[in-house]
């Protein structure tokens, strides 16, 4: 049985490369999919949590964060084809129409 | 008598608004369902007036109706009436469906227009029945509404400008009123927002300070809808911008709001605020002269015959600031009749400037002349209306304006003194306007106008009919003022 | 039928007169200008049986009830409200007969006699009132009508313009006034708190003349003399004495008829009528001290005023050539011998009223005869310009011979020593003017060794026969100066001339006895004593007076027959004759015509300097200025304030994701670095 720090240093490091991907990528692919990484981080929080307190609350959450991930990711590449479609591209640095 | 007749009375307009804005299909249906909603609300207020007793007057409400809402805050669908609101409901019933007469005409979204002039009797209704502090509120903001669209929908060139001013303007004040109501509520710990509970709570504060914050908070909130120098900007530029009807409701009603909050609100605390009384009067007392004088000497300056009329709102406010501030009964009695007085007077001083904007499409001052000549109806209704605002005996205000004088001088001789130094200069510019705008020779430059239409005429010589009988008799009303200003706690008799 | 109970019909007909010809006037023939005369009429007729009830029981007619608040309305028929209520009804009734006639050809007839209509109803609740915010209201009242009237034919801008001068000029005395009321209200409330702490009972009204005066004595006496003096300046302003005069001369903007009304019947009699009416508070106040200046006794003022502006007013009269200035002029300077009159009274008590009284009735007659008479030569000749005349006698006899009566009545003329049973024999303006300058201000010059008021009075009769007749002399004699051929009146107006003219003939002659003993029955003379007592006056008895006076030296006694008879043979000399050219005195070279033919630059002082200058140019200007630039920037720059703000920070919304989740971290970042740091502390 590993300690539970081990679990939260693997998801750290996972959520930090999300936050890195999210910072720094231009495509708008790449940005979901480090979102999508910095909740499966979390995921494993929970999870690492759940079984070390032995609770199924964790579980119950985790489900709930997936299925929310995959709506998440639905709506998001939904936008990312209408985006695609005006622009012809993702690249998020020309989708700067809500700045001032 | 139905149990809940002040909900009817206050329903039925927003009902005719509803009705009004959904259901009606051209102008003539929509203009008459507004007539007749606001003239049954007219008629049961007329019922409810001759049944009250002024007796049993200030804080000792008739007609009351209670039903709890949020219990948990101790909030309350709580109305009733006593000697302050009665009055001032009547004025609001008497003025709205005048004003829906005079608006006969109007082409331009009528169902909009009219339901607006509903919901904000609505709203004024409200303000005036309301004897809990959070419905209270809540009416005080939704008359901001109807009054924000009638200015931008409906409104001259610059209406944009004038009616976020207004908006801003109030709805900051509502905001500080609001904070002092919640420190009201939270620092007496009742656990009721019921405003006659809170008002006799209010001396338990035990902070000084604190009941002076409460007082200065609530005060700075009617002080801006009253409005009272220097806090008056917003009124003339609204006033220029909105249409006829949007003025004639906003000086009638609107204003009196805030005195109404004075009356019902503050002066009852008065006795309360301690080693802070005499510069709390002091306050009140330097507001109102300054607001009688410096509004007097800007009306003077105005070449916009409306704004002239709106700067004569300000001074004529200034009375009641004045008589409040004086705290005795006369003065204060003479105050609540001054706003009851004032409303019927700006509403045909705003009627008549609106059918000369109407008609020969200015109302810049020397760009008239002459008038009397081609419009003789106009002439006499304006000049019964001119006469009234310069405070001729044998109309209301005159009345009003001598009981605040001679009550103010018991008390703030000084003050007194120096307010009546206005009423030369009262008379001047009402005068000057009349002369330059009314006689002379005709210009002709200004085409063909017609005179008084009959929607026009009639609300108009209405008026003018009330504000000499209030004037030579003032009966009932005075007596119901009377009744409500000798029960404020400390008042001198 | 008790009198009592249908006084109230007195205002109250003229007032339904006003509001029939208003609605119904311009279907009925003449304008409507029926309904007042029979209105006025009936009115008159009551007046008379209220006469003759006070005149046989001695008992004045009281009637009050509750009106609201504090206040109540009430109607109180004295010998000097009665005497005040014939004239008033009887001349209104003959201008509004003249009118008829001389507004024929107007097409604002029903406008006309509505307003002239609620001008008598006004000034008649004037003499009515029984308190003094009453006769507040209907003073304010007559003021409007005044207004109305004057500007009657509004399309002219200079009627325009009059009527607004007339109506703020008395404003500025009616506020005096209604700051008189106001701390009189509060004066009263203070006496009667004294005497009933708990509470004053019900159905006392502070302000009802009979509680005034039943309360003079507790009255504090700075406070009354101030509140006196604040009434003062109410008649000052309504009855034209200096420095409110001013508005008089323009109100010649209206038709002739008004001008005789309000000369004569309405308007500025009601200022003397003031001070009359309130004389018992006039009397007792004394000269005070306050906040280290002295001021007068009130009466004192009054004398002063008065006896200057009999003076000053008929300098001007010399030297306007408008007919109706020049009559305007002189009903400045009568009234100012009212005010003399009344100022006599710290000596000889209550006869001051009946002198002042007598003289605003003999003053009504001759003066409403003369504004007809020259409303009948403007209506012939077409001019008011007295130089365009000439040589009207011969067209309009009528009309030049009850101009005459008129104007010696005016200028006093009448035969000295000669007296039956004690009346002197002249013209009624002898009768009355002789009793105020040797009587009045004679026996105060006597007693009091100050002999100004004298002197005014002697001076002003002078120069008022001079101009008296100067106007006569031009305009009815000599060669005609016009090219039009004038004409006689028709019958109701040289109808109304004629009885107009008797009556300022022997109208004097007949009543001066009886109507001093009857108006002086209008205050208890004991009373009158004790409230000068409170002065520090000493008043001295009729018989007294009587004695002071019949000792005067021949020469004081001829004094004012000699000026009036002088007078009138100067005005004959210059202006009939011509042995004096009147070019070479009457031309602008001469700074003191000039001065008088500017009126002494009074137009220059109150409208440019005081009104434009002053008024709007200075304070509402600045006001307008303080309110857009101060009051509004103040505002706006909170405004733009906010919104420079808002520019500056909306350019951190870039719209590029990566910064938002920059911000994002790093806010996180901090606020974990905060929550550790406090961890480690």
């Amino acid at each position: 049985m590993l300690p539970v720090s081990y679990y939260l240093i693997v998801a750290a490091i996972v959520f930090c490369i999300g936050v890195y991907g999210v910072m720094t990528l231009r495509s708008g692919i790449m940005i979901m999919m480090c979102i999508e990484l910095m909740l499966n981080a979390a995921n494993i929080n929970l999870i690492a949590f759940a079984s070390h307190f032995s609770q199924v609350n964790g579980h119950v959450f985790v489900l709930f964060s997936i299925a929310l991930a995959a709506a998440e990711a639905a709506i998001g590449f939904a936008i990312l084809m209408s985006i695609f479609r005006s622009k012809n591209n993702v690249n998020i640095d020309n989708i700067n129409i809500l700045r001032w | 008598m139905v149990d809940y007749v002040l909900s009817l009375i206050l329903f039925i307009p927003l009902i005719g608004a509803a009705l009004t804005l959904l259901f009606t299909k051209s102008r003539e249906s929509a203009r008459m369902v507004a007539f007749v909603s606001s003239a049954i609300s007219f008629v049961l207020t007329i019922m409810i007036y001759l049944q009250f007793e002024p007796g049993i007057a200030f804080l000792g409400f008739q007609f009351e109706e209670k039903i709890g809402w949020i219990s948990s805050m101790g909030i309350n669908y709580q109305l009733g009436v006593d000697g302050v609101s009665m009055p001032l409901i009547l004025l609001n019933a008497i003025l709205c469906p005048l004003t829906i007469v005079y608006a006969w005409g109007e082409s331009k979204l009528p169902n909009q227009f009219f339901a607006l002039i509903l919901v904000l009797q609505a709203g004024v209704f409200g303000v005036f029945m309301s004897l809990d502090f959070f419905l209270f509120y809540i009416f005080w903001e939704l008359t901001l509404i109807p009054l924000y669209f009638l200015i931008s929908i409906w409104g001259g060139p610059n209406k944009d400008y004038a009616a976020i001013k207004f908006f801003i303007y109030t709805h900051v004040a509502s905001l500080v009123m609001v904070l002092g109501i919640f420190a009201l509520y939270f620092s007496t710990g009742v656990n009721t927002f019921e405003i006659p509970v809170l008002l006799e709570a209010f001396s338990d504060i035990v902070s000084a300070e604190m009941r002076v914050g409460i007082f200065l908070a609530l005060f700075f909130g009617f002080l801006v809808k009253m409005p009272t120098v220097p806090f008056h900007t917003w009124l003339p530029d609204a006033h220029v911008e909105a249409p006829t009807a949007g003025s004639v409701l906003l000086a009638g009603v609107l204003l009196k709001m805030g005195g109404y909050g004075l009356f019902r609100v503050l002066l009852p605390m008065m006795d309360s605020l301690g080693p802070y009384r005499s510069s709390i009067i002091t306050l009140m007392a330097v507001l109102a002269v300054v607001s009688i004088l410096y509004a007097t000497f800007l009306a003077l300056a105005q070449k916009d015959l409306k704004k002239m009329v709106a700067y004569s709102s300000v001074a004529h406010m200034g009375y009641v600031m004045l008589g409040a501030a004086a705290f005795n009964y006369m003065s204060v009695s003479g105050a609540m009749f001054q706003q009851f007085s004032h409303g019927l007077i700006t509403a045909v001083l705003f009627m008549s400037v609106g059918v000369i904007q109407h008609s020969v499409h200015t109302r810049i001052i020397p760009d008239l002349g002459g008038l009397a000549d081609r419009m003789p109806k106009l002439a006499f209704l304006m000049m019964c209306g001119f006469m009234a605002s310069l405070g001729l005996p044998a109309m209301s205000g005159f009345i009003a304006e001598f009981m605040v004088l001679t009550g103010s001088y018991l008390t703030l001789p000084v003050y007194a003194l120096l307010a009546m130094v206005g009423i030369v200069a009262t008379a001047g510019y009402h005068l000057w306007a009349m002369q330059r705008a009314m006689f002379g020779s005709y210009n002709e430059k200004l085409g063909e106008p017609h005179d008084l239409a009959n929607f026009e005429m009639i609300p108009m010589a209405i008026l003018v009919l009330l504000i000499i009988l209030f004037g030579v008799y003032p009966g009932s009303v005075m007596e119901m003022f009377e009744h409500a200003s000798k029960i404020i706690p400390g008042v001198m008799i | 039928m008790a009198v009592d109970n249908i006084v109230y019909l007195i205002p109250a007909l003229p007032v339904l007169a006003f509001v029939l010809t208003l609605a119904f006037g311009k279907k009925l023939p003449s304008g409507g200008g029926y309904i007042p005369i029979l209105a006025i009429a009936i009115s008159c007729i009551i007046s008379v049986m209220a006469f003759l009830q006070i005149y046989n029981t001695g008992i004045p007619i009281e009637v009050s009830a509750h009106w609201f608040s504090v206040l109540n309305v009430g109607i109180l028929i004295d010998p000097l409200a009665s005497v005040m209520l014939m004239m008033v009804t009887f001349v209104s009734l003959l201008i509004h007969i003249y009118a008829i006639g001389y507004m024929a050809h107007d097409p604002g007839k029903p406008r006309y006699f509505a307003e002239t209509a609620l001008f008598t109803a006004a000034m008649l609740g004037v003499v009515l009132a029984d308190n003094i915010l009453q006769f507040f209201i209907a003073w304010e009242l007559v003021g409007l009508c005044s207004y109305l009237l004057i500007g009657f034919w509004f399309r002219k801008p200079t009627a325009a313009a009059a009527a607004k001068k007339a109506f703020l000029t008395t404003r500025v005395g009616d506020v005096l006034f209604l700051a008189g009321i106001v701390i009189l209200y509060s004066s009263m409330r203070d006496v009667f708190l004294e005497r009933f702490p708990a509470g004053i009972p019900d159905g006392t009204y502070l302000l009802q003349f009979s509680t005034i005066f039943d309360n003079i004595s507790h009255i504090d006496p700075t406070n009354l003399t101030i509140i006196t003096l604040l009434f003062f300046g109410g008649a000052v302003g309504k009855s034209g004495q200096f420095p409110l005069h001013v508005w008089l001369p323009d109100a010649m903007e209206g038709p002739t008829t008004v001008s005789a009304l309000i000369h004569a019947a309405t308007m500025v009699t009601a200022g003397v009528y003031l001070v009359a009416r309130t004389f018992p508070m006039f009397i007792a106040s004394p000269a005070v001290e306050l906040a280290g200046i002295t001021i007068p006794a009130t009466l004192t003022v009054v004398a002063y005023i008065g006896g200057f502006t009999a003076l000053f007013a008929s300098t001007m009269g010399l030297v306007m050539n408008d007919i109706k200035r020049v009559l305007a002029f002189s009903t400045i300077s009568q009234l100012g011998y009212m005010m003399l009159a009344l100022g006599m009274g710290s000596v000889i008590g209550v006869a001051a009223v009946g002198f002042a009284m007598f003289h605003l009735i003999n003053h009504a007659f001759f003066k409403a005869c003369l504004f007809l008479c020259a409303g009948s030569v403007i209506h012939s000749t077409g001019t008011n310009d007295l130089r365009e005349m000439g040589g009207l006698m011969s067209k309009m006899k009528i009309t030049g011979i009850t101009m005459l009566f008129s104007s010696l009545a005016l200028a006093g003329i009448g035969i000295p020593f000669l007296k039956i049973i004690g009346t002197p024999i002249g013209t009624s303006g002898f009768v009355s003017k002789d009793a105020i300058i040797l009587e009045g201000s004679y026996v105060f010059a006597n007693v009091t060794h100050d002999w100004i008021p004298f002197a005014f009075g002697v001076l002003a009769a002078l120069l008022t026969a001079i101009y008296t007749f100067r106007l006569w002399f031009m305009a009815f004699t000599g060669k005609p100066r016009q090219e039009r051929h004038p004409h006689e009146s028709p019958a109701t107006m040289t109808g109304v001339l004629s009885i107009l003219a008797v009556f300022a003939l022997v109208f004097g002659m007949l009543t001066f006895i009886p109507f001093n003993i009857f108006v002086g029955h209008t205050y208890d003379h004991h009373e009158i004593e004790e409230l000068a007592g409170l002065a520090g006056n000493h008043v001295i008895g009729h018989d007294e007076i009587l004695d002071i006076a019949h000792h005067a030296s021949p020469i004081i006694t001829l004094l004012p027959v000699i000026v009036g008879v002088g007078g009138l043979l100067l005005a004959w000399v210059i202006y009939n004759r011509r042995w004096i050219s009147v070019a070479s005195i009457g031309n602008m070279r001469n700074p003191l015509f000039k001065i008088l033919a500017k009126r002494y630059y009074q137009h220059e002082i109150f409208i440019e300097l005081i009104s434009l200058k002053f008024t709007y140019g200075v304070l509402a200007l600045a006001g307008e200025f303080s309110d857009r630039k101060i009051v509004d920037g103040i505002i706006d720059g909170i405004s733009s304030f906010i919104i420079g703000g808002a520019e500056v920070l909306k350019k951190i919304q870039t719209g590029v994701v990566q910064n938002y989740a920059t911000a994002t971290v790093l806010g996180v970042g901090l606020i974990a670095l905060i929550l550790s740091l406090r961890w480690v502390i």
